[in-house]
């Protein structure tokens, strides 16, 4: 490996656990519901189209109860999630190529055993919003977990496919949850 | 001091202080458990988020994977603790439950995986809650509210699935192919080992006692609640 190659590969596991390190700090779903701001909905934007898919509208959804509705319509895009899927493995096949596969998963699983702590964010939301409802919050932590895996694997590929996941991240980091696209549109809670 | 049943083990350092045969039954356990939550996760609960039919219900087989592994860490983390060494509470290190053995398929496969082999696990931990070894017991009371919730999760999808009539005939084959593995899930009937593990009140109940309380349990969910037949197996192992 040269020294460039080497720097580089240094600063891709400091960013890692600096993101890592980050978590338990942000301020999880403490926006949700509110107006969506101009810079929400420009990192929906560029979440939507960083995957490859045709422009959406991008809408909000108000309360709890409606978000678990909109993530349960049987109309959610297939090829969204598709679309997430398919960058997640080409981001591993780069990350796992630059620093192998196992110091890659080994990387992941410590964000990831942080990432499970998140379910209390969850859950204090839904009690300051008043909603009783532990399946939800669990729903609402794996979301924001997938998201950091999602993330991490983004920062260690250390390439231009990982734009999606981080502007996913970012309407995480400012107290969203983006449910996705259903029935043509962009949510985000 | 030497262990029995009326005299805890309070900690990993007092396991010294206690029959090397306490010890090795103890290590036994942490070890199986470790590596069959690790085995759960990365065989059903990971494959299943694919397979899930809602992002809700994607999220939230996301979070029940992670619990599971996060069961896993713990019982590795008090392995570690005892000087287990890491290759041995790894699926890669010991054979699995033949349970395993048996990747997923449909989602209907992974909630009767939940409703049956978590309800399993339910009576496995329910028996650690008054465990001798304290370590033991403490780990089984943090991690039972994440087991009953996942075994509910498997309880409330199949209520759900078994409205429609291809549900009905979804869930029934999967729970035809999975509940005749369940029986051995408990052990062999007469086991040397749950006869120490009884005799240092590590467990407290016979693997045979454990097994008749599951197919008392889940004939109640199926039959009585879902209203599906449970296949004829042999109860013992």
């Amino acid at each position: 490996m040269s020294d460039a190659a080497r720097g580089d590969a240094d600063a891709a596991w400091a960013q890692v656990a600096t993101f890592t390190a980050e978590l338990p700090r942000l301020k999880w779903f403490a926006a949700v519901g509110t107006a969506l701001t101009p810079s929400v909905i420009a990192a929906a934007e560029r979440y939507v189209a960083a995957l490859g898919l045709a422009p959406s509208p991008i809408a909000r959804v108000a309360g709890w109860r409606e978000a678990a509705a909109t993530a349960q319509r049987p109309d959610w895009s297939r090829d969204w999630w598709q679309a997430e899927s398919a960058c997640e493995q080409a981001l591993q096949r780069q990350g796992a190529a630059r620093f192998g596969l196992q110091p890659l998963l080994a990387a992941l699983t410590a964000l990831t055993e942080v990432a499970a702590e998140l379910q209390t964010g969850a859950a204090s939301a839904l009690a300051a919003a008043g909603v009783d409802d532990p399946a939800l919050a669990k729903v609402a932590a794996g979301a924001a977990a997938q998201a950091c895996h999602q993330r991490g694997l983004a920062l260690l590929a250390g390439s231009e496919t990982g734009q999606a996941f981080t502007a996913k991240f970012e309407l995480f980091a400012a107290g969203r949850w983006p449910l996705g696209i259903v029935g043509g549109t962009c949510f985000v809670f | 001091m030497s262990a029995t049943a009326a005299t805890p083990i309070k900690s990993v350092d007092a396991l010294n202080t206690a029959p090397e045969e306490y010890r090795l039954a103890v290590r036994k356990i942490v070890r199986s458990h470790a590596v069959n939550e690790l085995y759960g996760a990365r065989v059903y609960d990971e494959p299943a988020i694919a397979l899930a039919p809602t992002p809700y219900l994607k999220w939230l087989t996301c979070r029940i994977a992670m619990e599971e592994y996060g069961h896993h860490v713990r019982f590795r983390q008090l392995g570690e603790q005892m000087g287990i060494p890491e290759t041995e509470m790894t699926p890669e290190g010991r054979k699995p439950l033949s349970i395993f053995e048996f990747p997923l398929k449909t989602w209907e496969e992974f909630c009767v995986v939940k409703l049956l082999a978590d309800l399993a696990e339910i009576i496995q931990v329910e028996d650690l809650l008054k465990c001798s070894f304290m370590p033991l017991r403490n780990l089984a009371k943090v991690t039972m509210p994440e087991e009953i919730f996942h075994s509910q999760f498997g309880k409330d999808t199949c209520t759900e699935l078994v409205k429609t009539e291809d549900g009905r005939k979804k869930v029934q084959a999967a729970i035809n192919h999975y509940f005749p593995m369940m029986p051995a899930f408990f052990g062999k009937a007469d086991s040397a080992n749950n006869a120490l593990y009884r005799k240092y009140g590590i467990k407290q109940r016979t693997n045979e006692d454990m097994r008749a309380d599951f197919l008392k349990r889940v004939r109640d969910l199926v039959e009585g609640h879902l209203k599906l037949k449970l296949p004829e197996v042999a109860e013992a192992a």
